[in-house]
């Protein structure tokens, strides 16, 4: 149901150490976000897009898919940055509307590009960690870096419902396509509607009986779950290290030094 | 024609394109990424006073009743489902409920904070919406500032005697349009390039506006169907949980 879940369980990088995974994932994600330089970005972009698709094995189309899946915020927000309405026309091109001028200036263009490229080289990294790790073991890192037991319990949890509800609500939308319930705008709306009340009548006589299930086994207040930790290798350490502090080291350079 | 003409005209076709063909898709959560680090960090400081709070309203709830956990979870997920689902649009292309709204009726705000929070991860990791950088700011505008708005007009209507249909949907239909004007203040703050902040607020304000501003309407309507079938099916579920203590 959720394509993400699906292909991280089947990637390669699956059974690596979650830990370093997670590290690679954010460090490079934070030098990408702090450096905001064309140059870093690429490098970035390159190089958790080589590392996801031919070492975890992701189908390079799907992967080519889910980089567009963000594309409608970023034009509409880019435009939004870069045209200008103004009436002293700007350097890089302006259409005159009446008295007026849409237009914009080649340094907001640079901006846009670097913002651009920036924001794909995060989602990158962000891919990165969501197409090789499974929630689950996410969790666990959270664990280690004392993250609330409470919330992680609540994480662990809504994870699991979350495919019991979806997987309830796409039945009841299937039957509701097969009595006509979507014919016109006016029935969509009305089931989607019910769709949602009985959704939520369901999950919590679900939230119940799973709550005397959990009794019944002597849950006390923590759940347990085996984890099964792979341990960390010297040489992807070693790797990981190497790469971040030159990137890091890049990524001062182009935004301070040049 | 000049060079610059051309670009402009194939930039234009690339936007036309782009409207035709691709869904805008919860247009409103801030891709990862787009916010600079210093605005990452300090959106994420404003959040922690409010996820401290309902971190601590839960546990102290979850204290004298155990057995409730499960329904948190339940609630938590149940904001992920119905926030991925596709809504019926009129324009064909597919969009989603913030579910800001439903939740904060429902729930009070001050869970929805943690519930929002954890949901707004999973999002991120499961769903590449939003991202984890942004999480602070968008946790801000959807589990923070949508959510104890929503609850304000909710409550206010009720102590007013307004009709409970109209204020379910006044509650959620603006509470979707203040995450909405958020946001928009959110990157006006961090971009503003050639303008004041101002300026750039409206921009933004006009670029997500199309979207938005009929969404909202969807959304309050949804959620009177919801609250309205929650009320006449489950309403002995409701109140054993703790839910709808008003709605006598």
């Amino acid at each position: 149901m959720i394509a993400i879940d699906k292909l991280c369980y089947n990637s390669k990088l699956r059974y690596e150490n979650a830990g370093e995974k997670f590290a690679f994932a954010v460090i490079t994600l934070c030098i990408c976000v702090m450096g905001r330089r064309i140059s870093t970005s690429c490098i970035v972009l390159a190089v958790t897009g080589i590392l996801t698709v031919y070492k975890g094995g992701i189908p390079a189309s799907r992967y080519a898919r889910y980089m567009t899946a963000p594309l409608a915020f970023l034009l509409l927000s880019t435009a939004a940055i870069m045209v200008q309405v103004s009436q002293t026309p700007l350097d890089l091109f302006a259409v005159p509307v009446g008295g007026w001028y849409i237009t914009s200036s080649s340094a907001s263009f640079q901006y846009a590009m670097q913002l651009i490229l920036t924001a794909l080289g995060a989602v990158s990294c962000l891919y990165f960690l969501a197409f090789t790790t499974p929630v689950p073991d996410i969790l666990e890192v959270l664990r280690r870096l004392h993250v609330p037991a409470l919330m992680i319990e609540l994480m662990l949890l809504i994870y699991r419902f979350i495919f019991v509800l979806l997987h309830a609500a796409s039945a009841i939308s299937i039957s509701q396509d097969c009595r006509l319930g979507n014919k016109d705008y006016r029935t969509a709306l009305k089931s989607f509607g019910m769709l949602g009340s009985v959704l939520m009548i369901r999950a919590i006589g679900r939230s119940n009986r799973l709550y005397d299930a959990m009794e019944a086994r002597c849950y006390d207040g923590t759940i347990r779950v085996l984890s099964e930790s792979r341990p960390p290798k010297k040489k992807v350490i070693c790797w990981i290290v190497i790469f971040d502090a030159a990137l890091l080291l890049f990524a001062v350079w182009r935004r301070w030094l040049v | 024609m000049s060079k610059i003409q051309k670009k402009i005209i194939a930039l234009a076709a690339v936007f036309a394109l782009s409207f035709g063909i691709m869904p805008v898709s919860n247009a409103m959560h801030i891709m990862e990424g787009y916010l600079p680090g210093g605005y990452c960090i300090a959106w994420g400081a404003l959040c922690v006073p409010f996820v401290i709070a309902g971190f601590l309203s839960i546990k102290k709830r979850l204290a004298e009743h155990r057995n409730l956990i499960t329904l948190l979870a339940m609630s938590g997920a149940f904001i992920f489902v119905i926030s991925s689902l596709k809504i019926p649009s009129v324009s064909g292309s597919c969009s989603h409920m913030t579910g800001t709204g439903l939740g904060a009726i429902l729930f009070g705000p001050s869970a929805v904070s943690i519930l929002g929070l954890i949901v707004l991860l999973f999002q991120a990791i499961l769903l590449a919406h939003g991202g984890l950088t942004t999480i602070g700011a968008n946790t801000f505008s959807m589990a923070i500032a949508g959510p104890f708005v929503s609850y304000g007009i909710y409550r206010v209507c009720q102590k007013a005697n307004v009709n409970r249909k109209v204020s379910v949907f006044l509650a959620a239909a603006l509470g979707d349009l203040i995450t909405y004007c958020v946001t928009a203040g959110q990157m006006a703050l961090a971009h503003n390039a050639d303008t004041t902040v101002g300026g750039a607020l409206v921009k933004f304000l006009a670029v997500f506006a199309p979207t938005q501003i009929p969404l909202a309407v969807i959304e309050g309507i949804l959620t009177v169907v919801i609250v309205m079938g929650l009320e006449s099916y489950a309403k002995p579920e409701l109140k054993a949980a703790g839910f709808l203590k008003e709605a006598k």
